[in-house]
């Protein structure tokens, strides 16, 4: 801080550093001399600030010729011996507050020490377990199968095995009383001073014996289960999670299915629509729902099929560079493409005319689609089976006649079906001379 | 005060830790006993003028151990007693050897109170009167027993305080748990001994008599079969170098008398148990003649200068203490731990202790292991500790007693001299659990 006050050249009374004297508001006159040292070695005007520091610095010592720590913290100070008497130790008795007799023991101790309380007296906690009068005991505490000895015995045990109850159960004596469970005597000793509590409003506990006693039998079964049902949990566990995985599979599918479908419903009409749709809407307001449908929908278009990249803001570029896959197209997809347009005897790279451009786009486009209903139907056709088998497993005798339009019955008709749908989907932009 | 750091504080506690083996005497805090006394006592007709070389100091470990006192009423004769490995090893006449143990607790209370004159005069070196004790006990030690030990400790010796604690529980604590499954094999048994929050679960302990001296006598049986001389060091003078497996040549020290039996069968199981302790080995998996006999072989030479090649032997001797379907140290572990409330079985599983001499044979730990982790159920986790260093595994108990004796929150618990005289004997059940 003062330095910082040098160097802006300010000349500002020296605010009281902030040390722990200064907080616990002890050694004021120190301070006060301290600072008064402080204005005495005031800055010559014209002294450098660097030159003024190695002459007077807060301590006053002699300037550090190297930078040093002089600080005692990783400095250790060595013992010097022989300067002082040592302080002396002697072997002499004491007593223990925390015995209940007066014995005395002998220890070594300064005797300086010797009028203090014995040091380990104080970790002597003993914990309070109630007593009860015969009055009390009579009136509120009979119960049946517990005698007046018996509950003494144990309170007794609760007192000297500070509650530690399995120690208890194993040192209850079984020759005059009955031999008695963990439980058992918890139950009782939580009755006991819950009554008493009670009587004296104080807080109380409750235990519940019998849930106990099922938790231990349940524990104890976990503990002593063999290694093989050990691992036909193991085992089981590990079937569920892979069943659990097939589930998720198939909902997935099951979402995309429903993604193409809406797809393929609507991308027929989006081209010619957008033009007319979206006029009329800016007619009749718009409401709300009706935007996020639409906007739904074109998703669902955006995401199936290929969508290609938008060049026209991107600069100058090559026609043939529109007609490039994007990356987002799959190994798998790219093949397929390949495969079915050598099938139609088609070239793989057309001349990139700006027609032949974009309407080799969308036959491709319109491949990657058939793919990907091609592998939903095949999804539907296995959940369809599945769902059947589950019902004949379920209801055993009965077969569920699945009706005939569900199915695809021959190759042959497959093969026309598919053709109609791309009839159908067959986006009618697509110039009928390719 | 430093002591409070660390929690310690010392009163200048002893601590005596009885074992089938050994006595271990020493001072509380200390690292390791000051010494460890052979479970044994040799008792000889004490012959009047022979008395008075026998008394004097030799050296430094070893000092006489001749403490008279008069057989009370089977003879009139003075009897001389015999203490310590220096004195018990050198054959004399008519001595009897007597063990004062008996499963795992005092039989014989005035061998005992020899063994324990002899530590206060020689290894204490102090008075009893000064010092508070602490002693160890099985944890199936009888009641009758517990008070008789208190009764001889505050009566004859005038001790200022006195406590009673289990090994099992002394041992967890030298280990750092005060929760643990003990196992704990010493020279008559292995026993698998839970202990909660330092308290023993007394129901729960499972005993084998498989320990040290099982291993002692299938040796025997093996050695003696091969017809191997198992005459002592001390009986032999000098000896030969012979050829591996050629007939010994040695000659004996000029005895006028016939060493006893007991003697003889004392010091013969000595001699085994050396070659037990260096040449036994547990297989990490159940015995195998193929797998064992690929295990290079381990030499020996015995007292008389006869040596040989031990390979598979090794193994097969040693798989005694783990083979048997009820008492192998992994089944009696996995049967204690099984008999606890099902609560405070992970806590067990997962610090099970390995302390006693035994535990040190070659292997054990390890096969140890694998037997229990065979029996651990499933989703518990198994951890073993054992000390790696032998002094702390043999004396795990008495190392125990040393930390508890000088903890200072522990000296609110000692029987006091005062507290004995209010309540007699009786409380020991009370005061030490
Ligand atoms: N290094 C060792 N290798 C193998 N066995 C050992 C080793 N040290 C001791 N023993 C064996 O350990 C047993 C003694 O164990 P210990 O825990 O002292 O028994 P206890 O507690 O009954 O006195 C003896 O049988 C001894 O042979």
């Amino acid at each position: 801080m003062a330095d910082v006050r040098d160097i802006m050249e300010l000349d500002q009374p020296v605010t009281p550093e902030l040390t722990k004297e200064a907080i616990l508001g002890a050694d004021k006159n120190k301070k006060r001399l301290f600072n008064a040292g402080q204005k005495v070695s005031k800055r010559p005007e014209g002294m450098h600030r660097e030159v003024f520091a190695l002459l007077y610095n807060d301590n006053k010592d002699a300037p550090p010729l190297f930078p040093s720590d002089t600080s005692n913290g990783y400095k250790q100070t060595k013992i010097k011996l022989g300067m002082r008497k040592p302080r002396k130790w002697e072997w002499m008795s004491f007593t223990n507050p925390a015995r209940s007799d007066n014995t005395l023991f002998y220890h070594w101790r300064r005797p300086s020490d010797e009028t203090k309380e014995y040091p380990f007296a104080k970790f002597n906690k003993k914990i309070d377990i109630p007593i009860y009068t015969d009055a009390e005991y009579n009136q509120h505490l009979t119960t049946e199968g517990w005698s007046r000895q018996e509950t003494d015995h144990m309170m007794d045990l609760a007192r000297r095995f500070d509650m530690r109850f399995i120690i208890i159960a194993d040192r209850y004596d079984t020759e005059k009383f009955p031999k008695r469970t963990v439980e058992e005597i918890k139950d009782r000793y939580y009755k006991v001073c819950g009554i008493l509590a009670k009587l004296t409003n104080k807080k109380m506990y409750t235990y519940d014996a019998d849930h106990e006693k099922r938790r231990k039998e349940q524990l104890k079964r976990l503990y002593e289960r063999t290694p093989e049902q050990i691992e036909e949990e193991q085992f089981l566990i590990g079937e569920l999670k892979k069943i659990e995985a097939r589930k998720k599979e198939r909902e997935r599918k099951t979402q995309d299915l429903q993604k193409l479908i809406s797809q393929a419903d609507n991308q027929g009409e989006t081209p010619r629509k957008a033009d007319k749709k979206l006029p009329k809407k800016k007619i009749t307001n718009p409401s709300r729902p009706s935007r996020v449908d639409t906007s739904h929908i074109l998703q669902a278009v955006e995401t199936a099929g290929i969508k290609f990249p938008d060049y026209k803001n991107s600069g100058v570029s090559l026609r043939s560079q529109r007609m490039k896959l994007p990356a987002s197209v799959g190994q798998k997809k790219t093949k397929g493409i390949e495969q079915m347009l050598q099938d139609m005897g088609m070239e793989l790279n057309p001349t990139p005319s700006e027609e032949i451009c974009q309407s080799f786009n969308e036959l491709r486009s319109d491949m990657v689609l058939l793919m990907e209903l091609k592998s939903a139907l095949g999804t539907c056709e296995f959940e369809l089976q599945s769902l059947r088998h589950q019902y004949e497993a379920l209801n055993p005798g009965k077969t569920l006649t699945i009706p005939a339009q569900l199915l695809t019955a021959g190759n042959e008709q497959e093969a026309v079906k598919i053709g109609e749908i791309i009839d159908v989907v067959g986006s009618p932009g697509t110039p009928s001379g390719i | 005060m430093s002591g409070m750091l660390y929690g310690g504080d010392e009163i200048g506690a002893l601590v005596f830790d009885p074992g089938h083996h050994s006595l271990r005497v020493g001072y509380a805090q200390e690292d390791t006993p000051k010494a460890e006394i052979p479970a044994i006592v040799g008792v000889a007709p004490d012959g009047g003028p022979k008395l008075e070389p026998e008394v004097k100091v030799e050296g430094s470990g070893g000092s006489s151990s001749s403490i008279n006192a008069s057989q009370p009423p089977t003879s009139a004769a003075a009897w001389k007693y015999y203490i310590d490995t220096t004195f018990l090893h050198t054959p004399r006449q008519n001595m009897e050897l007597h063990p004062y143990m008996k499963d795992g607790m005092i039989e014989n209370w005035d061998f005992f109170e020899k063994v324990i004159d002899y530590s206060y005069a020689k290894i204490i070196q102090s008075e009893s009167e000064y010092h508070p004790v602490l002693f160890s006990e099985s944890p199936w030690n009888q009641r009758p027993k517990r008070e008789k030990l208190m009764e001889i400790m505050f009566e004859k010796y005038k001790v200022p305080a006195f406590f009673l604690v289990k090994n099992a529980a002394l041992a967890a604590f030298a280990n750092g748990r005060s929760t643990a499954l003990v196992i704990d094999s010493g020279a008559t048994h292995t026993s698998a001994v839970p202990v909660l929050d330092g308290y023993v679960i007394s129901n729960a302990v499972v005993k084998s008599p498989l320990g040290g001296d099982y291993l002692v006598l299938r040796a025997r049986e093996l050695l003696e079969a091969q017809g191997i001389d198992l005459t002592p060091a001390s009986m032999i003078a000098s000896k030969e170098v012979v050829r591996d497996k050629d007939k010994a040549k040695y000659v004996k020290k000029p005895i006028s008398f016939a060493p006893t039996n007991s003697w003889m069968a004392y010091m013969s199981k000595r001699t085994i148990q050396d070659f037990q302790q260096t040449v036994l080995q547990v297989s990490e998996t159940p015995y195998e003649e193929r797998v064992a006999s690929a295990v290079p072989a381990v030499h020996y030479e015995f007292p008389t200068g006869y040596h040989q090649d031990f390979s598979s032997e090794r193994f097969r001797l040693a798989e005694g203490l783990f083979d048997h379907a009820m008492l192998g140290a992994g089944y009696i572990a996995s049967t204690s731990a099984g008999m606890c409330d099902v609560d405070v079985r992970p806590a067990l599983y997962s610090s099970v202790v390995l302390t006693g001499g035994n535990s040190l044979v070659q292997g054990f730990s390890d096969r140890l292991s694998r037997d229990l982790s065979l029996r651990t159920p499933g989703s518990m986790r198994l951890k073993m500790i054992a000390a790696n260093g032998t002094v702390e595994r043999r004396f795990g108990a008495w190392v125990g007693g040393s930390i508890l004796a000088s903890i200072g929150t522990f000296q609110q618990m000692w029987v006091s001299m005062q507290e004995y005289q209010e309540s007699g004997k009786v409380q020991i059940d009370r005061k030490c659990p």
